[in-house]
């Protein structure tokens, strides 16, 4: 029988963290995506200046705002939780290097991939999300 | 590791997000400890051992985890 005991609601301690890490993430992720979008359209990315490198590394600036809020909810988080998450950025990384192999081996072999270094971004982010899912059962 | 969290929190009346705030944990932590899936850290054991007011070894049950080790051990020093 399920009582109210049994609720399956986040604590007002999750409530109080989960506030503290969209307070860090999402201003830096709108921050992200307001430059990134501000890079491809002003940039000049498909010219021949050498500034645009400089112009192309820009995101990477908000990008690390993200990081900063991710390490900051890693230390908010008990034990467990630090677990759960140290373990899924593990499982993002060996998909991340698996896939950077896969794909070095085959531009070894003479296949043009075109956008690796987004496909090996995106396989490493699927990895770790498949296994923040995985931890949640 | 097997142990009596669920029946002493529900003595009390207390829901998991309940217990999860008076242990400082989240509420996931707190069901993954009940099922067993988690066995807390040494600080963790005593912060429940003290919230209940019950020694740690009254709470939690080694059970096959201890004869394992100690076999374990034993065959070490043989």
């Amino acid at each position: 029988m399920t009582s109210n005991l049994d609720t399956t609601s986040r604590s007002a301690g999750d409530r109080a963290r989960a506030r503290a890490y969209y307070r860090d993430f999402f201003p830096a992720i709108a921050g992200y995506t307001v430059v990134l979008l501000a890079v491809i359209a002003w940039g000049g990315l498909d010219g021949t200046a050498s500034s645009r490198f400089v112009w192309a590394l820009l995101p990477l600036l908000p990008a690390l705002l993200v990081v900063r809020a991710v390490v900051r909810h890693l230390r908010r988080i008990d034990d467990y939780q630090q677990t759960l998450l140290l373990r899924g950025l593990a499982t993002g990384f060996a998909v991340a290097m698996a896939s950077a192999i896969t794909l070095g081996l085959l531009e070894t072999g003479g296949l043009q991939v075109d956008g690796a270094g987004w496909l090996v971004y995106g396989a490493g982010m699927a990895g770790w999300g498949a296994a923040a899912l995985g931890g949640c059962r | 590791m097997k142990n009596r969290l669920k029946l002493l929190r529900e003595a009390r009346g207390w829901s998991q997000g309940v217990l999860a705030d008076r242990l400082d944990v989240s509420r996931q932590t707190v069901n993954a400890l009940e099922t067993g899936r988690y066995d807390p850290s040494l600080p963790l054991a005593f912060r429940i051992a003290r919230l209940f007011e019950e020694p740690i070894e009254a709470i939690f049950d080694p059970g096959q985890d201890e004869a394992a080790a100690v076999g374990a051990r034993g065959a070490d020093a043989r």
